[in-house]
């Protein structure tokens, strides 16, 4: 295979992750039980020997630091090559930061120059999809390629979020307009972009080069008549970067056949695993179409829902269509529904969340008009609490912090002091 | 120095009363509670009490042991001073032979102890399972002055003679060990947990290695020690158990499962590591019923499951039902089986409605003494029959394939091995 080096956006902040946003990129993620979004990225990666790989962070890079560490969990530990985070750094002359996906890159010339690869694999941090790179490379290489942008069909009810790739039947881009017009047969970008080396190097080295990867990088090599190629991805893909996409996708594992099965011992996600203990269901603990990590004590109900590790359901407490993150307690005769909760959160005895019917919400919380609530992380819920649907109690509230114990659909609860960030 | 920084574990014990368990592998890498290996609930007391230089000694089947421990990493005890070591029998120059005994190992390895600086150190059983802080012992033992210090246990007498039992004075002295006696006179066991002066403990070993004995701890140092002076008890308050028999190994696995268990698994103060598998959350289907159960990474549950414990990547398809049952990793249990009381090893293979478990309770022919209760074992990687009926009390072989089976079934108290399944009918016209 020829010299490939990796590079991983993974550092843009997702405002529509709102609370689940705060402290992480969407890459950063908790997903699936027990992993972070970016380790379906890197797994992929190593699972088709690419194992040269740059990751670009930014906002809130203490998370994804803490996970990838060396990059022992992939294997990426390594003398030649191997995982390395690249965040901006304070230099002699003209310090910034990264103003765009083209500008973290060019920032990053060095690194990207030393690495000598002969093609250069662009991808976003924010994607769940399982994908041998292999036979995008070959295909790359036969075609003589400057650029491979990968293609998907984009995901029902999202379609404005992605550009749209216009290929004639040879494959040959000749546009990548900027927002999907919402056909379904409409060819997206994926967010996976294969340059060769010299030209995504020439390019890097414009001092006029605009921020933005696609708008300065890429559609202007198709404009200029260079070789880009569309390769259709035809299996899973979902951009989790929004509430309601992060929580679609989640739910996706719990079917019957999930699209993607995270059980196919030919291609395991790798991520560091905790350390904890197996999960212990109760006597009186009743769970059915949900994953359940190690670490957890289930006394309560649990149906359609994602529990990570160190979960505590305790007796009477029903949580249904959630996904609860780890370390967090709901107390006896809780009642959680359709709700993301985050870490180390505390669900009051008999409280309920997110039971009722969805309301408009008024301010810019439109994702959550699907009726999904979140919880932010080490948020506090008052004992016999009723929260209605699509609430939205930000990170680190207390008890103290709730004007009432009844809030009415559509809610937001933030700590009364609130610290900067 | 008096201080304590270096333990020698004791793991090279066939472990014969766990019948097939231990058949392929040392009693201490016996896997327990769902993730877990017996031995590391010492090597988890060991860190969590600041000892991070350790040596293993081991002897009988000892791979699944090392592949487990590897550099130590998962406790922390891959370290440039101290750390893991195992440590195997070996031709030397002059000496070459295998331990004799649990003495003879530490004595052949006395150098290990030599070039230790501490002039005290640590000397653990593998097999037990427990929480233990060792610190406050090993400040009794050097406040004391004593020579040797045993930790001390108390389990209900009738259990009491597969154990060393203690006697001690008034001001905790040890003046009587007595091995496994047969009409035991207290509950007051000796845990296998000892502090040793080096110096006393060399004596002893270095006259024991001359004598025909059976160069055993419990057996010969403990009681000659006591009778030359400074052995002092440590009373031990907490769960303990030794994991010995296929009863207790058992036992101990449900009573996890208890609403209130005598021994949790997750205690944030006192974590119990193990290199953790990689795989995917639990997946739990639609219809699966679980209760009072332990679950782990990789195991998919379709069926019901009541009082078990499934070790990682085991699957139990919709329509079986697996109740007081212990299955190690990576065994399937096919639709529509029925499993009562059976420890499976790992990568089972259970046929669609096969029935285990059932019918009276006649002890097992082959090891009464130990298969009594009505658990049925069966051995790693045996592939269990369609539709077969098999006993209580039975012990099915390892590697076995559908074949080996009799149609009939395995009766209770039946010990199925290789070619002992249907001696008379040609291979391939047994059945289906």
């Amino acid at each position: 295979m020829p010299s490939i080096l990796v590079l991983v956006l993974a550092g843009g902040r997702s405002e529509r992750l709102h609370a689940l946003g705060r402290m992480r990129p969407a890459s950063a993620l908790p997903f699936g039980g027990k992993y972070r979004v970016i380790d379906f990225t890197l797994s992929n990666c190593v699972h088709s020997g690419l194992t040269r790989i740059g990751v670009l962070t930014q906002y809130a890079p203490l998370s994804l630091q803490e996970h990838i560490g060396i990059g022992r969990a992939w294997d990426l530990d390594r003398r030649d090559g191997g995982i390395r985070l690249l965040q901006p750094y304070v230099r002699q002359r003209e310090t910034n930061w990264y103003r765009g996906t083209a500008d973290a890159l060019v920032q990053n010339r060095n690194v990207i120059a030393d690495a000598q690869a002969r093609h250069i694999l662009v991808v976003s941090g924010d994607l769940i999809y399982k994908m041998d790179y292999g036979p995008l490379i070959e295909r790359h290489e036969a075609r003589r390629s400057a650029l491979t942008i990968v293609t998907t069909r984009s995901p029902e009810g999202e379609r404005d979020r992605y550009g749209v790739v216009e290929a004639d039947t040879a494959g040959r881009v000749r546009a990548l307009a900027d927002r999907s017009g919402g056909a379904a047969d409409e060819k997206i970008s994926a967010a996976i972009y294969l340059f060769r080396g010299r030209d995504l190097m020439e390019r890097l080295a414009d001092p006029a080069l605009g921020p933005d990867l696609v708008h300065d990088v890429i559609r202007p090599m198709i404009h200029e008549g260079l070789p880009v190629y569309a390769d259709p991805l035809d299996s899973y893909w979902r951009d989790v970067a929004t509430i309601p996409s992060y929580f679609g996708a989640s739910m996706d594992l719990l079917r019957p056949r999930p699209p993607l099965n995270l059980h196919d011992p030919d291609w395991l996600i790798y991520t560091p695993s905790e350390d904890r203990a197996p999960s212990v269901l109760g006597g009186g603990g009743d769970v059915t179409s949900s994953l359940v990590a190690h670490g957890g004590r289930i006394d309560g109900t649990v149906r359609r829902s994602i529990l990570f590790p160190g979960v505590q359901v305790d007796a009477g407490a029903v949580v249904e269509d959630s996904i609860v993150m780890h370390d967090t307690w709901i107390a006896r005769g809780a009642r959680i529904e359709q709700t993301i909760v985050d870490k180390q959160v505390r669900i009051g005895e008999g409280a309920e969340v997110g039971v009722g019917t969805p309301a408009r919400r008024p301010d810019t919380l439109g994702d959550l008009e699907s009726g999904l609530s979140v919880i932010g992380k080490r948020a506090e819920i008052p004992a016999r609490a009723r929260i209605g649907r699509n609430a939205m109690i930000e990170s680190g509230v207390r008890e103290a912090d709730f004007e009432s114990t009844e809030l009415a659909a559509g809610s937001t609860v933030r700590p009364r002091e609130r610290r900067r960030r | 120095m008096s201080f304590v920084a270096y333990a020698m574990i004791l793991a090279g014990g066939v472990g014969s009363r766990l019948c097939l368990l231990s058949e392929k592998r040392a009693k201490p890498a016996v896997p327990f509670g769902g993730k877990y290996r017996i031995i590391d609930f010492t090597l988890s007391n060991c860190v969590n009490s600041g000892i991070f230089d350790v040596s293993i000694l081991t002897q009988y089947r000892p791979l699944s042991l090392r592949n487990h421990i590897g550099i130590g990493r998962p406790w922390d005890l891959d370290r440039k001073r101290g750390g893991v070591e195992l440590l195997q029998p070996f031709q030397g120059w002059t000496e070459n032979d295998w331990y004799r005994g649990t003495a003879d190992a530490v004595w052949q390895n006395w150098h290990r102890i030599a070039e230790r600086e501490s002039e005290h150190f640590l000397v653990l059983s593998g097999d037990h399972v427990y929480r233990m802080d060792y610190r406050p012992m090993i400040e009794a033992h050097l406040e004391r002055g004593a020579d040797a210090t045993i930790a001390v246990a108390e389990v209900p007498i009738e259990q009491a003679s597969q154990f060393g039992i203690i006697r001690t004075d008034e001001a905790g002295w040890v003046t009587e060990f007595l091995e496994k006696p047969r009409n035991p006179p207290s509950g007051k066991i000796s845990m296998g947990v000892y502090v040793f002066r080096g110096a006393a403990l060399f004596q002893a070993l270095e006259s024991d290695a001359e004598q025909n004995t059976g160069h055993d701890f419990g057996k010969n140092i403990l009681p000659a020690m006591v009778g030359r002076g400074r052995v002092a008890a440590y009373p031990f308050v907490g769960y303990w158990e030794d994991i010995g028999t296929l009863d207790s190994y058992y036992r101990a696995n449900l009573d996890l499962l208890r609403d209130d268990p005598p021994f949790p698994l997750v205690d944030a103060r006192w974590p119990i590591f193990t290199p953790s598998t990689e795989s995917p959350p639990a997946r739990i289907g639609a219809r699966a019923h679980i209760r009072s159960s332990i679950v782990t990474h990789g195991t998919i549950v379709n069926g019901t499951v009541e009082r078990s414990v499934l070790f990682p990547g085991t699957v139990v398809e919709e329509g079986a039902v697996v109740r007081e049952s212990i299955l190690m990793g990576e065994t399937w249990i096919g639709p529509g089986a029925v499993l009562d009381r059976i420890i499976c090893d790992k990568r089972v293979h259970v046929g669609r409605d096969a029935v285990l478990g059932t019918g009276p309770l006649i002890p097992n022919r082959s090891c009464p003494e130990h298969l009594s209760s009505g658990i049925t074992i069966v051995g790693k990687e045996t592939r269990v029959p369609e539709g077969i009926v098999i006993g209580k009390n039975a012990r099915i072989a390892p590697d076995l394939v559908e074949d080996d089976f009799p149609a009939a079934g395995v009766a209770s108290g039946d010990v199925l091995e290789r070619g002992s399944g249907a001696p008379s009918a040609p291979a391939g016209q047994t059945r289906r």
